[in-house]
């Protein structure tokens, strides 16, 4: 059985900005459009599915302070398993259960990606709270629910969001390779450019999977600006990075990868965008 | 034809065994040739960082937005001037390790005790031998724990490395999806997620032994079994 | 090169400015100090110690001014070899965690080039002056109490033999319980090493006790005074440092002085076979009702003026205990404290069962006018 790839014929000697700029390379079955729109909603997917698997559990274990050591663990391991093997051996199964060999295999694989940092990020940021905050709720005679839904979330939707924007990054930065297994995406002009040997679309394809990251990092970047609660924004940034880093160190696994108590602010970002460094 | 082509089937790995073990050791070689890289020249910055001060929060933002570039299209704008080398291979490679190892080599040096390095400093010690003789041992933990991250991490994009022709293991897959035969696949992803995973619990317990000085471990570290 | 009657360390109109900071931390600071002395550097928090100590073994150079070191000017010496001359305790002990406890004290011998043996002898030699234990020298810092690493800090400055030792609040990261025996150390060590020694403390009592004369600086690095330990308790130079030192002045003298400081009187005192008669005489004139009966040197006890009654000799039996008995090199604060809890009116002074004389509060009262005169 051979794998059937459409792949996107260009004739040899046209150069990249005629590339880009013919109307044609961006519509049609095979054009750039609806290949960034597949990657997008793949992308889309993936992060919905992650976000509800590992929002609601690590904020819940976290407001019950449970399971600190597994998670640490399962986060460690999540990250130490490459993607793109993880899904190259999903796609045999995939196809025997019947799911076809796309786009399943990639799927499970960037989830299994993306939730690392997600639950990182909501476990540290919940149990990071401030423990005076979360008291004098208690004292108010919040229910324990109504502490996590009311004051815990909101107070950790900052760092949350981070770890949130961290795995998209991620995300739509991998999720070229499934070009490599059998699907399509905007990584699809960088496999044909190499299998054809074809410099033009190989540089256009690589240009294009490179802006859609740094683009989709930057809209995002502003996104969480936008939406976090403006309460927690004004809280003192040294603040609020100390007492997620003190947290954050509770839950690390890799003292690098978490920012000093005494780092400036912006810190909190790097700690975030290491504490998740697998990435294939 | 599931019996043709199961996940795995052990006869074609016996008979390939030699060109499975090839694949292994060119994955290692790569892995450690690019780590062993990635700290050359993660030193190099981070010294360059040490010295001129101002030059810290660019190196920071130029390691990280390395990073941040997606590998496909890495490997992708490698090929037109580097072709299928192993060059274009570690290009990329080299420059996803910086970002950890940078910091983690900074971040080592900088959680050192500042009475300590003043002791150093006070009882005579030349700036070069507080260097070597304090600062960089007792940052040794913390650069293992990068060097850790960067490992794991490595192994992983060295399989994706066989989109350029190299990568051990990877080349194992992608021949694997090619002729839709599962047995090389299955062997090549299952042998890449095993050598991420060793390498990462090898790490561990170097982790342990490494700081023999320190009686009381943070807590932290025992967590990350 | 080493002249004994030129201070070690003198500071010679020496300022700090720090480029950030409005006010100077040093100011104008000339202070000599004498070779083999101990000079405690005392003064409120931020007051310039740190940056004076730091001053002379060139941690920091000076705005203006100079440094001299056996008469030498610093800025003509390398700041290495320089501080590798001089031993250097921090305030926060600052050892290395990475190096055993052999390697934290063989640090400077080896900087110097010292071979093995030789360290490895200096190192055993050290730890037995500064008491630790030698099977503690294969030991990590963490694995050492406070006080031990502290003694650690001080093995560690005098590793090379250094003629001058500077100390950052050398005790300051201990309890006060271990911190007297530090201090008690300390001069122990000092009585055999003969450093000269310029220590920084925020704790009076430790520059008093420790110091041979103490430098008291005002915020700003000014130098307030500069003198004994007594004579900065009995006469203080200005408003500043009768402030500093607080209400209890004369309390601290009296922790200062020794009974052997006083003129010793023997007071009512008779030798065992005496005559009742002259024994009878002796309290008459002294006025007392007690007297003291010796046997030799050796002091028996007292015996009341009534029961002297009669003809015969003053003999062993139907003697009193004495009450409250000192050295002479007890405090004359000791000295009062016994007098008073055991409800008498004098002290016994004996050296090693030799009797020397006695003490009585009037005494004690009249030491401290005498000197305040
Ligand atoms: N490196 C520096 N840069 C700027 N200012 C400094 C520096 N070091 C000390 N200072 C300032 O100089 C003054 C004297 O500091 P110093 O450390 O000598 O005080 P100190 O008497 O040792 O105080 P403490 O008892 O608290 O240790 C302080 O106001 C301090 O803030
Ligand atoms: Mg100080």
């Amino acid at each position: 059985m051979q794998l059937e790839l459409a792949q996107a014929a260009l004739p040899r000697d046209i150069t990249l900005a005629e590339w880009l700029l013919d109307p044609t390379s961006w519509t049609g079955s095979s054009g750039i459009l609806p290949s960034l729109l597949d990657t997008l909603a793949l992308c889309s997917a993936v992060m919905l599915a992650a976000v509800v698997l590992a929002v609601p559990s690590a904020a819940l274990l976290a407001h019950l302070g449970r399971a600190k050591v597994l998670s640490a663990w399962l986060v460690n391991i999540g990250r130490a398993v490459p993607t793109f093997a993880l899904a190259a051996l999903l796609v045999p199964v995939s196809l025997r259960t019947g799911l076809g060999f796309e786009p399943w295999p990639i799927f499970i694989a960037l989830t299994a990606m993306a939730l690392p940092p997600i639950y990182l990020g909501t476990y540290t940021a919940v149990s990071g709270v401030d423990r005076a905050a979360v008291d004098a709720a208690r004292a108010v005679g919040l229910r324990s629910r109504e502490v996590l839904l009311r004051v815990e979330l909101p107070l950790a939707s900052s760092v949350i969001l981070t770890g949130v924007r961290v795995a998209a990054v991620q995300v739509v930065a991998t999720e070229p390779i499934r070009a490599f297994l059998g699907g399509d995406g905007l990584g699809r002009y960088v496999r044909d450019g190499l299998g054809q040997r074809n410099d033009t679309l190989l540089l256009g394809g690589a240009v294009l999977v490179a802006a859609l990251a740094g683009a989709v990092g930057m809209v995002l970047s502003l996104l969480q600006r936008a939406i976090e609660p403006t309460g927690v924004r004004r809280l003192r940034p040294s603040v609020r990075s100390t007492r997620i880093a003190t947290a954050a160190s509770d839950l690390r696994t890799d003292p690098d990868t978490a920012p000093h108590a005494s780092e400036p602010p912006g810190a909190l970002t790097g700690a975030m965008t290491l504490t998740d460094d697998e990435r294939d | 034809m599931s019996e043709r082509n199961p996940l795995l089937r052990w006869d074609y790995v016996v008979a390939q065994r030699h060109t499975i073990i090839a694949a292994v050791i060119e994955h290692v070689q790569l892995t450690l040739l690019t780590v062993v890289l990635g700290l050359a020249v993660a030193g190099v910055l981070a010294a360059v960082a040490l010295r001129w001060g101002r030059a810290r929060p660019t190196i920071g933002a130029a390691t990280a937005a390395l990073y941040t570039i997606p590998s496909v299209a890495f490997f992708g704008l490698l090929v037109p001037s580097t072709g299928l080398t192993r060059t274009t291979a570690l290009i990329p490679l080299v420059a996803y390790t910086l970002v950890v190892l940078v910091n983690a080599i900074l971040d080592g040096l900088d959680q050192v005790p500042p009475a300590v390095d003043e002791a150093a400093e006070a009882i005579g010690l030349s700036p070069l031998r507080r260097l070597l003789g304090v600062r960089l041992p007792l940052a040794v933990p913390v650069i293992v724990s990068g060097l850790r991250v960067a490992t794991v991490t490595t192994v992983g994009l060295v399989t994706l490395a066989a989109i350029v022709g190299q990568g051990g293991l990877g080349r194992l897959i992608l021949d694997g999806l090619r002729r839709a035969f599962w047995t090389p696949l299955t062997i090549g992803a299952l042998l890449s997620i095993l050598l991420a995973l060793v390498l990462d619990a090898a790490f561990v317990l170097l982790e342990r032994r490494i700081a023999p000085w320190s009686v009381r471990r943070p807590a932290s570290r025992a967590g990350a079994a | 090169m080493t002249d004994a009657s030129r201070p070690a360390v003198q500071l010679l109109a020496v300022s700090k400015h720090f480029p950030d900071s409005v006010a100077p931390a040093v100011e104008h600071l000339t202070l000599a100090v004498p070779r083999g002395a101990v000079v405690a550097l005392i003064g409120p928090s931020g007051c310039g110690k740190t940056t004076s100590l730091r001053l002379i073994n060139r941690l920091i150079d000076p705005t203006s001014g100079h440094v001299e070191v056996d008469g030498r000017d610093t800025r003509q010496l390398d700041p290495i070899a320089l501080r590798l001359g001089i031993g250097y305790v921090i305030q926060a002990v600052g050892l290395f965690p990475h190096r055993t406890i052999a390697q934290n004290i063989a640090v400077v011998p080896r900087a110097l080039g010292w071979d093995r043996g030789r360290t490895r002898r200096r190192v055993s030699e050290l730890a037995e002056l500064v008491g630790l234990e030698q099977e503690q020298l294969g030991r990590f810092p963490d694995e050492l109490s406070g006080g031990q690493q502290q003694r650690v800090g001080v093995a560690r400055a005098l590793a090379a033999d250094p003629p001058i030792l500077l100390m950052d609040e050398p005790f300051g990261a201990v309890d006060p319980v271990v911190r007297a025996r530090l201090q008690q150390e300390l001069l122990e060590l000092q009585a055999r090493v003969h450093k000269t020694i310029v220590l920084v403390t925020h704790d009076l009592d430790e520059a008093l006790t420790v110091a041979d004369r103490v430098a008291l600086l005002d915020r700003g690095g000014r130098l307030a005074q500069y003198a004994e330990p007594d004579e900065l308790l009995r006469a203080p130079a200005e408003e500043f440092v009768t402030e500093f030192l607080g209400p209890d002045r004369s309390l601290r003298r009296l922790a200062l002085l020794t009974v052997d400081a006083l003129q010793l009187r023997r007071g009512a005192a008779v030798a065992v076979g005496t005559s009742t008669h002259d024994a009878r005489a002796l309290l008459a004139r002294d006025g007392g009702d007690w007297i003291g009966v010796l046997d030799d040197e050796r002091f028996l006890g007292w015996v009341r003026g009534t029961a002297l009654a009669g003809e015969g000799s003053v003999t062993e039996q139907g003697l009193e205990a004495p009450a409250a008995l000192v050295g002479p090199r007890s405090t004359l604060r000791a000295a009062m404290d016994r007098i008073m809890t055991a409800r008498t009116a004098t002290a016994v002074v004996v050296d090693e069962g030799r009797f020397l004389g006695i003490v009585t509060l009037e005494d004690i009262r009249r030491a401290l006018a005498e000197r305040a005169g």
